[in-house]
């Protein structure tokens, strides 16, 4: 079951980052970008899971060698992972819509006066 | 430990830049009050780092810092961790000192835009963020501080949106650079995965132990999200419409400072995560992607048309040069890398305030437009001079100090390994360094020297402020080429041994014993960086031969009765019989444009010129192919040699 996770997690990376080469609507460039990050989340997360495993919320005394939970740092991490794809999606989509007003168009194949 | 116990510095100097940017957002309305605050926080930082050169650089002290006092139980490092190194204090100091410059030539440099108080703010979060990343001693840490700069830097790139390309430079920058965030981070996770900790001291223990195809995976996505923010080769061209859009003093930053983070993590990469620098494979891959860098961008700056996206590719020409003398692993090889990524900080800092200051003048930075500016802003030019002398390795700047040890480096490796390549190297490097001057020749002419036009006659010199700041980077660029013996003994060789002695870097932070213990027999040995320079090449007779050329050049002028009437006398200028005569015409405008220059050179490479150019489409769907294809040949590459 966690080997599905695995897959899916990296099927979406993948298909992220092929959304952003192939696509030229400026708008699914974005999308491209957050579909990466949410396989990166699962990813992420499906790593700290124990099968069986209870939530990591302990007192001292009820914390004992026999306790079985699931790993909480990735559980962090995927919070700081969250907030920064939010920050991305919420920073190219400013990005985009200046790039409208000033170029007139999604499409990247239009933007592109720096070059060579 | 009290709290003026120089183990609280590196926090400290983090804490300032954040602390000076969330204050100047609360505080930052009047305009003394900002720029105060903003230089208060920089020199905050310059002067903890600075402290620490004592104890770390001098006495070598490892400075491992928990935050909170969470010292690792069981053998596990569970808390956050800051471990300052010669080779982090190194970087950090690089940092501090561009970001110092930088603040002040942003004063006046940016006086005339607006919001500027929203300008401060990302200033001092892209810095704070650097000096983070370099000063940290936790992997996902450095990460986080990964984030933050490129956001800060995203955000300066498109601060003049107005400006030709800001908006869409930006947008290309951040679609990139986040693929390489989100490379960074699964690299991170995966290394998680395997050993179940984010401290990179424990990490560099248990790494080289455990490796399979995970971390080896892991290894190509670290090294091409750390490629994305040194922006070598395929990622170039991002880091050209970033600092042609952005304002002079950031792209100061982005060059002296982002691509030295990037360059400073493949160092942590490979040389302490996962040891494999003594493998020659590893040591192609960096020396390969150097070479590339070095190259293509040369060229490519030789046909650029605008002033400041022509030193973009100069700044990466240059990185190049860095990552080819770090993948040599060799003493002298990584001295000569690291002393020249500092010069490149001062130099490419010196040129783009240059840049800045043509730019702040005349309103323009094209190439084909300007001319002629040395008789109105002679500062500048002497200033720009001295920047275009230390990265064309000219005597006795300091670029030639660190170019020369380059080279050194490469052509004793190829004696050493016997391997022909190595030689090919040096080779490339000169061919480079040759280029670079030429395309140095080409800016001073087509900008500084030649005819005014008319457009620039009331052009005036930039104000004080501006050229205090570059006269610090020009100061800082003739001091360390004429020193080079204090400088790689007091900074670049400390540094050095630090990389080549990472079982210290594992025990100062997990306590004494803990690498032998994890690691065993296959701990590295540590080596002692010691290496002879070859003579005669000692600047301070560079310097003398130059001086007695110059005497000479003055001794025949002055013998030639040079005739100065032409040129000098106020009311002859006005006077048309003193023009130069040729037809009987009156003289035009005629001034040699800078792609006039080489154009026999040019048009003999064409082909190669115009099949660059057409590859550097502009368009952002090509240039994140080239990111995700360059993962694909780093990861197959990875999985075949280690």
């Amino acid at each position: 079951m966690i080997l599905m996770n695995y897959i899916v997690a990296f099927f979406l990376i993948c298909l992220g980052f092929y959304t952003v080469v192939t696509k030229y609507n400026l708008v699914k460039t974005v999308i491209g970008l957050s579909i990466a990050d949410y396989g990166v989340n699962l990813l992420i997360i499906s790593i700290g899971f124990n099968p069986g495993g209870t939530a990591p919320i302990f007192t001292w005394s009820e914390l004992n060698p026999n306790s079985f939970f699931v790993d909480p740092i990735p559980q962090a991490l995927t919070l700081t992972s969250i907030v920064i794809g939010a920050c991305v999606t919420a920073m190219s989509l400013a990005l985009v819509i200046k790039l409208e007003e000033q170029y007139g168009t999604l499409d990247t194949r239009e933007i592109r006066r720096l070059r060579g | 430990m009290s709290m003026l116990s120089y183990q609280h510095f590196p926090i400290y100097s983090i804490m300032v830049l954040f602390l000076g940017a969330f204050l100047i957002v609360m505080l930052g309305r009047n305009k003394a009050v900002r720029n105060i605050l903003a230089l208060l926080a920089v020199t905050a930082s310059f002067c903890f780092l600075a402290a620490l050169v004592k104890p770390v650089m001098i006495n070598g002290e490892i400075i491992a810092y928990w935050m909170g006092g969470r010292a690792p139980a069981g053998g596990y490092a569970i808390g956050i961790a800051l471990e300052v190194d010669a080779l982090s204090l190194f970087f950090g100091l690089l940092v501090a000192t561009a970001v110092l410059v930088s603040c002040i030539y942003s004063i006046q440099y940016m006086s005339h835009d607006h919001n500027v108080r929203e300008y401060y703010t990302l200033f001092l979060m892209l810095s704070g963020g650097v000096m983070g990343l370099v000063l940290s001693g936790d992997i996902f840490n450095m990460f986080i501080m990964v984030e933050i700069l490129t956001f800060a830097a995203v955000a300066l790139t498109a601060f003049r949106n107005t400006a030709k390309g800001a908006l869409e430079a930006a947008f290309k920058y951040l679609v990139v650079g986040s693929m390489g965030s989100t490379c960074i981070l699964v690299g991170t996770i995966m290394l998680y995965a395997q050993v179940h900790t984010l401290n990179f001291a424990q990490l560099s223990a248990l790494i080289p132990g455990n490796l399979n195809n995970a971390t080896k995976l892991a290894f190509a996505l670290l090294f091409i999200g750390f490629g994305t923010k040194a922006f070598i080769v395929p990622f170039h061209p991002l880091a050209a419409d970033a600092h042609g859009a952005a304002p002079a003093s950031i792209s100061v930053l982005i060059s002296g400072v982002l691509t030295k983070s990037g360059i400073y993590g493949i160092i942590r990469l490979s040389y302490f995560l996962f040891q494999s620098m003594g493998l020659g494979t590893v040591q192609f891959m960096l020396v390969f992607f150097g070479c590339m860098s070095m190259f293509i961008c040369v060229t490519m700056a030789l046909a650029q048309h605008d002033f400041k996206r022509l030193l973009a590719f100069h700044s990466i020409s240059q990185i190049g040069y860095v990552l080819t003398a770090v993948g040599l692993c060799t003493a002298l090889g990584i001295s000569a890398g690291l002393y020249h990524a500092m010069n490149h900080t001062l130099f490419k800092g010196l040129l783009f305030l240059a840049a800045g200051a043509v730019l702040h003048q005349t309103g323009t930075t094209d190439l084909d437009r300007l001319g002629g500016l040395s008789k109105k802003m002679p500062w500048t030019t002497v200033l720009f001079l001295i920047g275009a002398f230390s990265i064309s390795g000219i005597p006795p700047f300091n670029g030639f100090a660190s170019k020369w040890m380059i080279y050194q480096a490469t052509y004793e490796k190829a004696v050493e390994s016997g391997n022909i390549g190595f030689l090919l190297v040096t080779i490339i490097a000169l061919i480079t360094s040759v280029l670079t001057l030429a395309s140095f020749v080409k800016v001073s002419q087509s900008v500084f020297f030649g005819q005014l036009p008319k457009e620039y006659e009331n052009v005036k010199e930039v104000s004080f402020g501006m050229r205090f700041a570059m006269c610090i980077f020009a100061l800082l660029c003739v001091v360390t080429g004429l020193f080079p013996n204090l400088v790689t003994k007091y900074l670049t060789e400390p540094a050095a041994n630090a990389v080549f002695n990472v079982t210290n870097y594992i025990n100062s932070m997990m306590g004494s014993g803990y690498a032998e213990s994890v690691m065993g027999e296959s701990l590295p040995a540590v080596q002692t960086c010691t290496f002879v320079e070859v003579g005669c090449w000692n600047p301070v007779s560079w310097l003398l031969v130059l001086a007695i050329a110059l005497l000479a050049v003055t001794l025949v002028a002055v013998c030639g009765k040079y005739d100065q009437v032409s040129e000098n006398k106020g009311a002859a200028l006005t006077d048309s019989k003193y023009d130069l005569f040729f037809g009987g015409e009156e003289s035009v405008y005629s001034q040699v444009g800078g792609g006039d220059l080489f154009w026999g050179f040019k048009h003999n490479w064409r082909h190669y010129f115009s099949f660059m150019h057409d590859l550097h489409s502009g368009i952002v769907n090509d240039y994140a192919l080239w990111a995700v294809v360059a993962l694909a040949l780093v990861t197959v590459f990875l999985q075949i040699v280690l």
